[in-house]
Order: structure tokens, then C-alpha cells, then sequence
């Protein structure tokens, strides 16, 4: 069984995504990026000690870093002019801008992997069966075809090797042809093998009427108040967002990047938000730690 | 009241001349378990999709069926479904969704049922079953045998009356076959569930059975209680029919002098019980003679202390494996599911590469598939057709080898195997042994010195099983050598010439077939366990019996 | 065939042509209108994506849809995903976009769209979900609704027509994908930026226009033949487009 944040109700999960989008393309502050960016990592160390993060590295590094580049090659507003490049002027201001980019796009990203890792696949489809039955159902079929497809298509590469067809070996364009031949075996035979698939379906009395859907997750007291929690902050920081607090002006004056007075309050919920899940699973762990004693 | 009835019940397919189902009528009692066997295409499956009517086929239909009085199509449709339920022969085709928990739950959804009587229902049928364990697993992480068990309890769940089951077992191995079984009967003894099963696991369900159905060309020719099914059969001598009987009872029904029907054994507890008595009329060392295998110590393929596992760190499926091929001979290899026996055969046929070890072909080392040489036929024949006719497959594979004059060849392959009829078709709309024919010519067709098979007669009937046993053993006398992995032990026993035992990764016996089957105490035929440790001298098949017995005149 | 019966057929290919029409003039106004109104381009922008797509969603969702056909879309957008697999060692090439073309090409708009955007959802399950799955969706749902509008015309009867539609398909799909970033980073993005971003990733779309058309040519005489045995043998999916 799930345990922590994973635990909460898939609505309430998703819930928690929406809005910290929402509070990450919001706050575009160098010091709210970096905070809520950090909390991500971590969080994603929380769930899985960073192993699917690792894989993601490398698209984060390169995004961010052509933003990082692009933003002040493209951007020339600002007053504070670095230097000059073929005779365009680099400002800070839009050194900045690339910074804030970069960094938005690397919160998001991690935060999708923690996405992928609490929002497995049936929550995700069950979510969406409430509203569209139909479409969540052949989602699910199709997922289901997906490893037994997988697992053909192994079968027919190795198969097929002994007639000559390989795909690792050869020009490139035999290699790209022999591929796709496979994929045509793959074609045919599951196309062919799905009718019983659809035979099973109707004997099972598909389409005769109206389908009901299992719940599995129930909405307990405790997910109400999360949901509570969640919006009453979210209105908060939107509220701030709406005074200018924890964004970053950069024309036409540069404002420093040092928070100040009442700026400390937003932040303080912004890190409530980004950091929920966090706040979830340290509750859980003292929680065990108390029941151990 | 029948449970269901039929009544001159006939069935055309579209731009068919001759009828699937031909004036078919009979009733089911409540709670009667019906065998229903004979040849592929005799309309055995036509008549359950015909009963089945969410899935029955298009086509001209005449005659009724009835189902508790009331003819099927004056029922509500959803109710019918829920009643009359229906596992297919593939097991792997029938699932639908990612889940176990999901896919038993599947049929529930479909007629509106509430999630908290779901939720009971589960919960009965999962601790009914012993599947607890399975429920949260992913689908494509269950054995064959596992999947059928959660095919049947999702079918159960929605509580049918009448439980239709299409060579349910076909492509299960013979552990998971038979506990299978066991759960129907199960479902049939304790819930009175009344079962239409066809089968071709003989001698598994003939004692099951209350009647049997045995179809031939569309029509129900007999039936009746198994033994007097059988003794009709054989007094009719319905010869096509002879293979669709169980090898207990045609070894009786070819020794015993005066047959009584009551007799005929169905078990090998009552084939035993009639075998001791059997007393041979002439002295012992006469049939003591060894058969001698024939071993001529050529060896053609050398298999060389293999190691190999398909993840660095997954589990090794073989270990320190050495194994010797003659030139000429046909060997089976047998064993446990997972034990290795495919992935051994594709290490042979230089599809997969070994961490460890050699393969040596005619003296000469080889690591990569030499197809021209060694020819290997997977367990589905269908994912080696690329072309849309058998025609086209065959040129293509021609053409792919280099070959010469061809298209001699070709014809002079398709004759031997008598194909002819269907080269212009779709080699995926051919019936099963058809299509095992087409793709056994694509293998076979640059001549190759070696054949390996897979499971070679998994979904075959038990007359196609025979067809293609001595297809191959005339193969075998031109000189072609045969290695076959199978978990049939009967046509093991009956055709080849030489047996292994695989045990974790490893061969642990070879010997000669008959030698092999005597010696082991269970893994073994039924014959061979009707008549060891008997007065007679014990043997493995129906054949082996006629050669042996019929020259000593056992009586009884 | 009655008279009734050719206007018919006329008063349909009139339709096609209409929404084929004006699918393209929304796919101009959904890449040019955001550089334009640069204020408001990505309200603009969504706007246009969800009048063009949730309709179709929500269509297909209250159609009745035998279990037949369930299948047969579903195995479609399950091949469209898996279908990387051979291509593991031949990077930026994969038959994902052709697969969806064909799935269109035989079944019509409506299913190349359902197979399309299922193929997104489905792929993302097994890869990682984010920002970029509902544009995802959307660009390859297009290219199937686009294929399947198009059927019955020389774009999809002609392996030239073919060919230049997966071309052009191959860069939309790339534009429309890139547009998670656009609209993350919508508070500060720029013309010049936009420029430069698209220019970046213009090798990877070039790869992926590329590999559609060498498919398309070798492949969719064969493709189009099988699933069209399929449509027989399963009995469906002829009535629309």
C-alpha cells in the first residue's frame, strides 16, 4: 500500500499539481524559484533517492541552458548593459530574465517526475473516468496492450533475426526498413489476436448497457481538509501574487532581489505549498517514530 | 426441465458451401458436465458461439435454441450475458485490462453493478479461488495457467448458469491444465454450474464427464454417458474418430478379449485394476529383448558448457549446459515450465548469444543464426509471416536465402506437406495446422540439415498431432534431424527417438525415449502408468502395445 | 446507387472540405495569432485548442462503440507507442506519426484523431507525463483527424500527397510539442525568443519529417492494405469520412 502524500486521495494529489504549477509560473522571483526548486529535489529524493531524476538531468540541463543563453541574446531591455556582443547590448536585466526561465522550467520538470511517481497510471485514469468513462476505459485497454506488445515485438526481433531482418546492423535505411517490417509482424498479429480480445469483451456483456465504474478510493475527512488547506493557501498566495509580492520587476527599474517585510509572508506560504507533500510524509514519519516508542 | 436445448440447429458462414452446423439437436440437463469433442472444423466452437449469442458469428442460421424453456433471443440481453458465460482458448487474448483486481471486476461494471457489491462479491470469489495474491499484480506478470484461473473467475463472477469453454487448456502446460480443470468440476460439483467443455485433454476430462458430444462435419454423430460413447465409436468403427478416444481406452478396447462396456477404463486407477489381470502366454526373456535404439554416434550439433541469462543481473537460465545432437535423430527435450527449454533451443539456433560456453555445428563454431543449416520453428508460427499470402511468404523467403531454382523447391515442399490448397491465402486465415504447414515450409525450405520446434503441437487436435508426427518422422528418414521442446509427453513418447530432462538450466537425463518414460515415475505417459509393475511387459504407448503385446498374445 | 444517394456522398466530400478548411486555417491562426496579439497570445492560443478539441473528445465519448472497435483503436494507439522499441538503436527515428497517418488513412477522421491523441496519453504513461502531454495529444489527435479528412483526396490517394503530408506533419507536430515551454515561461516569452527556440529544435523535427516521408513511401502501399483487411474482418469503421 501507498503511504504519505501517495496515500491521499488521487483528487487530492492532483489537486496538489495544479496548483503548485500554478504557484511556480506565478512567483517569478530568483530567490522563490530557487526555494521551491530545492524543496523539489528533495522531495524527489524523499520518494525514490533521486534514481528517476537522474534520467531526467540531462534534458533539464540542456533546456535551461539554452534558455539561459537564448533569453539575453534575444532580449535587450534593461538599463544595466553588461557588454556588448555584434553589437547588441547584453543587459542584466535580461540575464535575469534567462535565469528565472531556466529555473522555471527545471521546477517544473521536477516536479512532473514526482507526478509521474504519485499519479500512477490508474489514479490518473481514474480521475479521469468520472468525467469520461469512455475515453479512460480505452486508455486503460490500451495500457494493457502496451507490455503484451512489448513482449511480441522482442519476440518477433529475435525471431526474425534468424530470416536476416536486423535492425543493428546494415545501412541505415535497411535498418530504419527491417524496423518498421517488424512492427508491421506486430500490426498484424495483434490485430488478428484482438479480435478474441473483443469477443471476450462482449461475452463479458459490454456495450449492453450502461457501465458503472469501481471506486477504489473513497474521500475521507482527511482529504477534505487537505483540500481546504491546499485552496485556502493557493488563495493566499494568488492574493499576493495580485499586491506584486515575490515577483521579480525588471523594467523599467530593477528591483532587488532581497525580500523584503511582507514579501517574508508569501514566501513562507509558498513553501507551504511547493513543500506539501513534504509537510505529509515528515507528518507520517514522526508519527511512526511516536508509535515505535 | 433442460437447462438448454437445441433444435435442428444449422449454421452457414458467408460465401460458404457446406454448413458449420448441421441439423444439430440435443438438451442439457441442469448441472451436467458435457465433454464436446471431434476433428478442428467440425463445428464444435460454431455451436458454443451459437449459444454464446453476443459473439455468435454472421452467417445464415435456421433451427432454435432454448434456454430454460424460452428461446435465447426473447431473454434481456444483459441477463443472458450474465447466465450463460463463456472462457476462450487463448489465455492471454481474452484479457482486457492492466490489473487482476481489474480484469475480475471487468464483467461487473459492465451490467451496472454498485461498487460495494462488487466489493462482496470479490471478496468471496477471491478467497473461494486462493487468488488473494494475485490481485494487485500486473497482468503481464502471471504464468499461463494463472491467467486462465483469473479468465474463469471473472467469467464466474458474474454467476452463470451455464459455463461455456472452448479449449480452455490448449495452450496451457500440463500442471496448470489440470488444475484448471479442477476448478471447473469444482464449480460444477459444489455450485451445480452446468459445463459445455470442448477438449482435446482426453484423458483428462472423459472421467469428468456426465455425456460427451462427439462432432464430425458439422453434426452431433454420438452421444452419450464417455464409455458408451467410446464402445459405440469403436464397434462403429468411426476410424477419423479413433485419435478423439482416450489412450486408457483404446488400449483396452484393442487387448481386452471380451469387452464389457462398463469396463473400458477412463482412469488410469481403473486402466491399472484391468491391466493386472492381463497375464502374458509366453516366457519371460523373450520380451525382455532391448529394443536398441539405434545409435549411430554422429554427432551433427554440440551444445558445449552454455551460460546464459537475458539481464546481468536477472536469473541464469542456463548453467554449465552440455548436450550432443546425432545426425538423424529426433530428440525431445522435456522439463518444467521456466526450467529454460525455449530459450536453450533459440541459444541453438544462434538467436540469442550465450555469456559462456560454444556451439559447434558440423565441427565448425558458430555464434549467429545459420538458417540455411539450422531451421527453428517458434511455438506461434504467426510471427514469422510478412507477406499476405502463404505464396508470397514463401518466395520472399526464397529470395531472402539466395536460393536457386526456387520455385522447384517451393512446389516440391508444398506437395510434401499438401498445401497447395491455400497458397493464395492469408497465412493468418488458414486453421492452425494449416498454418503451422506454411510456416514449417518457410523453414524448411533451404533445405536445412536441423529442425528445431517449439512446442510444436500446442492447439493442435489430437488427429492434426498425429498428422504431423509422421510428417516429421518421414522428414526424419530423409535426413533430417529433429530436436523438439514440448510438454507433450504422449507425443513425445510416441515419435521420438531420444528424451532429455531439463532441471533448472541444466539436462539432467538423456536416453532413449522408451527407456526415458520407464524410468520416471510420474513425468510419464498414461499408458506407461496403466502397465508398470504389472505381469505384462510394461509399455509407453497404444503402439508400442500393438507391436509388443500382439506378438505374445496377452490375455486376460 | 440513387440520386439522393451521389448527393449525398457530394454534400459530405463539401463538408470534409469545409472542416478540412478550416482546421487549417486554425492551425495558422494557432501558430501566427500568438506572435501577433502579443499580449494575449496564449489565452488566444488555448482558446482555439480547446473549441478545436474537447468537441471532438466529447463526441467521441458519447458515441455508442462496439467492443470491436474499443480493440481495434486501442491495440492502434498501443502500436503507435511500442513501436519505438525497434527503433531503440536508430536515434530521432520512430514510426509513432506514420502509424496515427495510416490509423486515419483507413478508419476515417474521428478514429485517427481518437488514435492519435490516445497514443499520447498512452506513450506518456510508459515514458513520464508533464506539461507537454495534453499538447501532445493534441498535435498527433490532429495529424490523425487531418489524415482521415483528407482520405478520400489526392493527399492521401497519392504517395506524393502522402509523402508531403507527412512532411509537413512532422514539423507541426514538433511546433505544436514545443508549446508546453511556450506557455510556461508565457509571463516574459518574446518574439526573438520564440524565434530562436523553434530554430533549436529544428533538426529534430527535420529528422522526424524526414523518417515520416521515408515511411510513408515504403511503407503505406502495404500498411493501408492490411489495416483495410482488418476494417473487413472486423466489420467496421466504414460508414464515416
Amino acid at each position: 500500500m501507498d503511504n504519505g502524500f501517495r496515500s491521499l486521495h488521487p483528487f487530492v494529489i492532483f489537486l496538489y499539481y495544479v496548483l503548485a504549477i500554478a504557484m511556480i509560473m506565478l512567483y517569478q522571483h530568483p530567490f522563490f524559484l530557487t526555494f521551491a526548486c530545492l524543496l523539489l529535489v528533495i522531495f524527489n529524493f524523499a520518494l525514490d533517492q533521486g534514481k528517476m531524476l537522474k534520467k531526467w538531468v540531462s534534458m533539464m540541463i540542456v533546456l535551461s541552458l539554452l534558455f539561459l543563453i537564448l533569453t539575453p541574446l534575444t532580449n535587450h531591455r534593461g538599463n544595466h548593459v553588461l557588454f556588448y556582443l555584434f553589437n547588441s547590448a547584453i543587459t542584466l536585466e535580461a540575464l535575469i530574465q534567462g535565469l528565472l526561465n531556466a529555473l522555471t522550467l527545471i521546477a517544473i520538470l521536477t516536479l512532473t517526475i514526482t507526478f509521474n511517481y504519485c499519479m500512477t497510471a490508474d489514479k490518473f485514469l481514474f480521475l479521469f473516468s468520472k468525467w469520461m468513462p469512455k475515453w479512460s476505459l480505452l486508455a486503460m485497454l490500451s495500457v494493457r496492450f502496451v507490455p503484451l506488445l512489448n513482449r511480441r515485438i522482442v519476440e518477433i526481433i529475435t525471431v526474425q533475426k534468424g530470416k536476416g531482418l536486423s535492425v543493428t546492423s546494415g545501412p541505415l535505411k535497411q535498418r530504419v526498413k527491417h524496423g518498421l517490417l517488424l512492427v508491421q509482424v506486430l500490426l498484424t498479429w495483434s490485430l488478428e489476436d484482438g479480435i478474441q480480445t473483443a469477443d471476450s469483451m462482449s461475452a463479458r456483456a459490454y456495450g449492453l448497457q450502461k457501465r458503472t465504474k469501481y471506486t477504489p478510493y473513497k474521500l475521507h475527512m482527511n482529504d477534505g481538509f487537505m483540500i481546504l488547506i491546499l485552496t485556502g493557501l493557493t488563495g493566499t498566495g494568488i492574493f499576493g501574487w495580485w499586491l506584486g509580492d515575490g515577483v521579480l520587476t525588471l523594467t523599467p527599474f530593477l528591483e532587488p532581489t532581497i525580500l523584503y517585510g511582507r514579501e517574508w509572508v508569501f514566501f513562507t506560504i509558498y513553501v507551504l505549498i511547493i513543500g506539501f507533500p513534504l509537510i505529509v510524509e515528515g507528518k507520517e514519519a514522526i508519527q511512526w517514530q511516536y508509535w515505535k516508542r | 426441465m433442460a437447462i438448454l436445448e437445441t433444435v435442428k440447429v444449422s449454421f452457414t458462414y458467408p460465401d460458404q458451401l457446406l454448413p458449420a452446423l448441421n441439423q444439430v439437436s440435443f438438451s442439457v440437463e441442469p448441472g451436467e458436465f458435457i465433454v464436446i469433442c471431434g476433428p478442428s472444423g467440425s463445428g464444435k466452437s460454431t455451436l458454443l458461439r451459437m449459444v454464446k449469442q453476443e459473439i455468435a458469428p454472421y452467417g445464415e442460421r435456421s433451427g432454435e435454441i432454448f434456454y430454460n424453456g424460452k428461446k435465447l433471443t426473447e431473454y434481456e440481453p444483459v441477463k443472458i450475458a450474465k447466465e450463460i458465460g463463456m472462457v476462450f482458448q487463448d489465455p492471454e487474448n481474452q484479457i482486457v485490462m492492466d490489473r487482476v483486481f481489474e480484469e475480475l471486476i471487468f464483467g461487473l461494471e459492465n451490467i451496472g453493478m454498485p461498487t460495494e457489491t462488487m466489493r462482496t462479491k470479490l471478496a468471496e470469489m477471491v478467497h473461494f479461488f486462493g487468488i488473494n495474491h494475485l490481485l494487485d499484480k500486473k497482468i503481464h506478470l502471471l504464468s499461463g495457467g494463472q491467467k486462465q484461473i483469473v479468465n474463469l473467475a471473472s467469467v464466474l463472477l458474474m454467476e452463470p448458469r451455464i459455463l461455456l469453454l472452448d479449449e480452455p487448456t490448449a495452450q496451457l502446460d500440463p500442471v496448470a491444465a489440470k488444475d484448471f480443470l479442477h476448478m471447473v468440476k469444482q464449480m460444477n460439483d459444489e455450485f451445480g454450474i452446468t459445463v459445455l467443455i470442448v477438449e482435446h485433454r482426453l484423458e483428462e476430462v472423459f472421467p469428468l464427464a456426465d455425456r460427451v458430444f462427439v462432432f464430425d462435419h458439422g453434426s452431433l454423430k454420438i452421444s452419450g454417458p464417455p464409455k458408451d460413447v467410446i464402445a459405440k465409436v469403436w464397434q462403429e468403427q468411426y476410424r477419423p474418430l479413433f485419435p478423439y478416444l482416450p489412450s486408457t481406452a483404446l488400449l483396452y478396447l484393442e487387448h481386452a478379449d471380451n469387452l464389457q462396456i462398463a469396463d473400458i477404463p477412463l482412469t488410469v486407477k481403473e486402466g491399472r485394476k484391468w491391466a493386472s489381470q492381463l497375464k502374458t502366454h509366453q516366457s519371460d526373456t523373450s520380451f525382455k529383448k532391448q529394443e536398441n535404439y539405434n545409435e549411430k554416434q554422429n554427432p551433427i550439433l554440440q551444445v558445449k558448457n552454455i551460460y546464459f541469462q537475458y539481464e546481468k543481473t536477472g536469473k541464469k537460465i542456463l548453467q554449465s549446459l552440455s548436450l550432443t545432437i546425432n545426425e538423424g535423430e529426433w530428440l525431445t527435450i522435456v522439463g518444467a515450465n521456466g526450467t529454460g527449454k525455449s530459450t536453450l533451443l533459440k541459444v541453438m539456433a544462434g538467436l540469442e548469444s550465450p555469456q559462456r560456453g560454444k556451439l559447434i555445428y558440423n565441427g565448425k563454431k558458430y555464434s549467429k543464426p545459420i538458417s540455411t543449416d539450422i531451421a527453428y520453428l517458434p511455438q506461434n508460427p504467426k510471427l514469422l509471416f510478412i507477406q499476405d499470402t502463404v505464396r508470397g511468404e514463401l518466395i520472399e523467403t526464397a529470395q531472402q536465402f539466395h536460393l536457386e531454382n526456387y520455385e522447384e523447391k517451393i512446389n516440391c515442399l508444398v506437395e510434401l506437406l499438401g498445401i497447395q490448397s491455400i497458397l493464395d491465402r492469408h497465412p493468418y486465415d488458414v486453421s492452425g495446422g494449416e498454418m503451422q504447414k506454411s510456416a514449417l515450409a518457410c523453414v524448411l525450405l533451404p533445405q536445412p540439415k536441423i529442425l528445431l520446434l517449439d512446442e510444436p503441437t500446442k492447439g493442435l487436435d489430437p488427429e492434426m498431432k498425429v498428422a504431423l508426427g509422421k510428417w516429421l518422422k518421414s522428414m526424419q528418414s530423409r535426413g533430417l534431424t529433429i530436436v523438439m521442446v514440448t510438454h507433450d509427453i504422449e507425443f513425445a513418447a510416441r515419435f521420438s527417438d531420444r528424451s532429455a530432462m531439463m532441471f533448472q538450466g541444466e539436462i539432467t537425463v538423456t536416453t532413449s525415449t522408451k527407456d526415458f518414460f520407464k524410468g520416471n515415475a510420474f513425468y510419464t505417459t498414461v499408458v506407461n502408468r496403466m502397465t508398470r509393475d504389472g505381469n505384462i511387459p510394461e509399455v509407453v504407448t497404444v503402439e508400442e502395445a500393438e507391436e509388443k503385446w500382439g506378438s505374445q498374445k496377452i490375455k486376460n | 446507387m440513387g440520386f439522393s444517394e451521389n448527393q449525398k456522398l457530394k454534400k459530405q466530400k463539401y463538408k470534409n472540405l469545409l472542416i478540412a478548411g478550416l482546421l487549417i486555417l486554425l492551425a495558422v491562426l494557432l501558430i501566427f495569432v500568438p506572435l501577433l496579439v502579443e499580449e494575449q497570445y496564449m489565452l488566444a492560443s488555448i482558446l482555439f485548442m480547446v473549441c478545436s478539441f474537447f468537441p471532438l473528445m466529447i463526441k467521441y465519448e458519447h458515441k455508442k462503440v462496439t467492443s470491436k472497435e474499443l480493440v481495434l483503436i486501442a491495440i492502434l494507439g498501443a502500436i503507435a507507442a511500442v513501436s519505438r522499441v525497434p527503433f531503440a538503436s536508430i536515434p530521432s527515428v520512430q514510426p509513432t506519426t506514420f502509424v496515427i497517418i495510416m490509423a486515419g488513412a483507413v478508419f476515417g477522421a474521428e478514429s485517427g484523431f481518437v488514435v492519435g491523441a490516445l497514443a499520447a496519453i498512452v506513450s506518456n504513461i510508459f515514458l513520464g507525463q508533464g506539461p507537454w502531454t495534453p499538447w501532445q495529444m493534441y498535435a498527433w489527435g490532429m495529424v490523425g483527424f487531418a489524415a482521415g479528412l483528407l482520405k478520400n483526396t489526392w493527399v492521401m490517394k497519392s504517395s506524393v500527397g502522402r509523402s508531403i503530408f507527412g512532411f509537413i506533419t512532422g514539423f507541426l507536430f514538433g511546433w505544436f510539442m514545443n508549446l508546453w515551454v511556450v506557455l510556461t515561461l508565457m509571463n516574459s516569452f518574446n518574439w526573438a525568443q520564440f524565434i530562436g527556440f523553434y530554430t533549436a529544435s529544428f533538426y529534430f523535427d527535420l529528422a522526424h519529417a524526414l523518417s515520416n516521408v521515408f515511411f510513408l513511401l515504403v511503407f503505406s502501399q502495404s500498411w493501408l492494405k492490411i489495416l483495410k483487411r482488418f476494417q473487413k474482418k472486423y466489420g467496421l469503421l466504414t460508414a464515416y469520412g
